[in-house]
This record gives structure tokens, C-alpha cells and sequence, in this order.
């Protein structure tokens, strides 16, 4: 891990309590690195979850995140908040790792048209939430299957807004993008979705 | 039923749908989680130690070209003597 103390104007994104934390990263504390995995697991991993739905997926992208956190740390130069950085690195991670799945499924699928082996074709992440394979949920569910397909950065943007119930600013700093760019990406992934889900009015 | 009634009953089920969506329990990571993240960072320590200078030799390939390399330099010249003798052959026929 890189060693050095940061200047304090490169930190003008991050917290008081965040500023300090990299700071005692940067010098190699393990303290702090395991206050950090304390601190941001939960959020990683869900994000991961949201986009990918296979808690293995979920728990191998979170494990990544940290790893790449404890090797690059000392490049970090505070421009963003350091949620805004883990958001960003799971969220480029989830969508790489679902990258690689695809590709691996289409060509286990022409290998398998081929006839060049006899094995299973790789099986797709069960995107049944558990909560929403419950019995009434099927709209939740059907809801997140349409999620699962729409473009990328739709998805990252939804993703963010309506599971982690992040602002436009800070789902404008984890794509690196502006606020209007945020609200027009929600604006046609609702639109996508409302297409294809017709919820009922549930009388409580 | 008019259509703004209509559109005013499905956006509330568009709301209440998104209601759910955020509603829904949080996931976690299994326990010990640190430790499992620790368990991978392991492994990478020996990667930040300096290479081996001759780690190419390492690979099987090379090492089977730089001994058939060896094994020809190492003669002493045989390899192009009978060259020299067959042109000597030839060049007094009986």
C-alpha cells in the first residue's frame, strides 16, 4: 500500500471521518482497511446483488472491490466521496462480471450447436429476489426482470435511485455524469418499464 | 371511468410498486466476510515481491530452447565437420 499523507484540497469530497480513514489507509493500517470493509460491505454487496441477482456473483464482486480498494488506495486523491468510489468500482464491476457471463453463455451456446461438447449450458443468475418469491410478489418479480434488461447505465441509474435510494447528485458522481443526464436515464427506464409492467393498485 | 382517473390509478401502482422495491429486505454478505476478503488479498503479497530475474526460464519452452541452444554450442565444432569431409570425399572420386 502506498505510503504519504494527502493534501487537504484534493479532499474537499470527502468527510471529515472519510478523509481521515484514507488518510490511515494510505499509510497501511489494517485497523482501518477492516473499518472500511465494516463500513461499506453491506451497501457493496447489495449494489452488486441489485445488478447481478446470484449471491455468489454479488459476494465475488464485493470480495473484488475491496481487494482493488487495498491495492489502489494510494492513488485515490479524494476528488469524489469515498462512497461515491466503492459505488463506482462495484457497480463497473457487477456490469463486467455480467459481461463475461454473457459472452461465456453465448459461446457455450455455439460450442453446443457445434457439437463440440456434451456439457450443460451455463446456467443464468436466478433473478428471483427472495423477497419476491413470495407468494404475491410476482410483480416485484416481474419488475425486476425487466430491470435486468435494460441498458446498462438505465440499470445503474435505477438501480441506485430506487434500491439504494441514493440522490441525483450522488448517482451523478458514481457515473460521472450530471444531474439532468441522471433524471433522463430514470425518465426512459421508467418509461421501458411501465411499458412492460402493468401493476394493480393493492387495496391495504 | 375517465382516463385521467384512469392514469391517476396507475400511477399510484407505479408508486406503490417502487414503494415495494425499496421496501424489500436488504441482502448481506455471509459472516466473516473480512476474513474472506482477507484470505484473497493473501495470496497477492508474494506478487509485490521483485520478479525472479530469470523467471522466464520458468516456462517449459523456453528452457528446452535454451538446452537444445547449449547442447549445440557446447560441441567441439564435430557438428560441422563432416560437412567438410563429404566435400572431400566427393572431390577425389577413385
Amino acid at each position: 500500500m502506498a505510503h504519504g499523507l494527502l493534501n487537504e484540497t484534493r479532499l474537499s469530497a470527502l468527510s471529515a471521518a472519510d478523509a481521515a480513514l484514507v488518510a490511515q489507509l494510505q499509510q497501511g493500517s489494517e485497523v482501518a482497511f477492516r473499518t472500511l470493509v465494516a463500513r461499506f460491505q453491506d451497501r457493496v454487496y447489495q449494489t452488486a446483488f441489485s445488478l447481478l441477482r446470484s449471491p455468489e456473483e454479488a459476494e465475488d464482486v464485493a470480495q473484488e472491490v475491496f481487494v482493488e480498494v487495498y491495492q489502489t488506495i494510494g492513488r485515490f486523491r479524494g476528488e469524489a466521496a469515498l462512497s461515491t468510489w466503492l459505488y463506482r468500482l462495484a457497480t463497473s464491476r457487477a456490469l463486467k462480471n455480467r459481461q463475461r457471463a454473457r459472452a461465456k453463455k453465448r459461446f457455450a451456446f455455439f460450442t453446443s450447436l457445434l457439437g463440440f461438447d456434451n456439457e450443460t449450458l451455463y446456467e443464468p443468475p436466478d433473478h428471483g429476489h427472495p423477497q419476491a418469491l413470495l407468494e404475491g410478489q410476482q410483480q416485484l418479480q416481474l419488475l425486476l426482470a425487466h430491470v435486468a434488461r435494460l441498458p446498462d447505465q438505465q440499470q445503474v441509474a435505477f438501480t441506485l435511485r430506487h434500491e439504494q435510494e441514493l440522490s441525483y447528485e450522488e448517482i451523478a458522481a458514481v457515473l460521472e455524469t450530471t444531474v439532468p443526464a441522471v433524471e433522463s436515464l430514470l425518465f426512459r427506464a421508467r418509461q421501458t418499464l411501465r411499458k412492460h409492467v402493468h401493476p394493480l393498485l393493492r387495496h391495504v | 371511468m375517465s382516463d385521467s382517473a384512469a392514469r391517476s390509478n396507475s400511477d399510484d401502482a407505479w408508486d406503490d410498486l417502487l414503494g415495494q422495491l425499496a421496501a424489500q429486505p436488504k441482502v448481506q454478505p455471509r459472516p466473516f466476510f473480512y476474513t474472506r476478503v482477507q484470505a484473497r488479498l493473501a495470496p497477492e503479497a508474494p506478487a509485490a515481491s521483485p520478479p525472479l530475474v530469470l523467471g522466464w526460464l520458468r516456462r517449459p519452452a523456453y528452457a528446452v530452447l535454451l538446452g537444445a541452444l547449449v547442447l549445440m554450442l557446447s560441441g567441439d565444432g564435430s557438428a560441422l565437420r563432416p560437412a567438410a569431409g563429404a566435400v572431400h570425399y566427393n572431390a577425389n572420386p577413385r
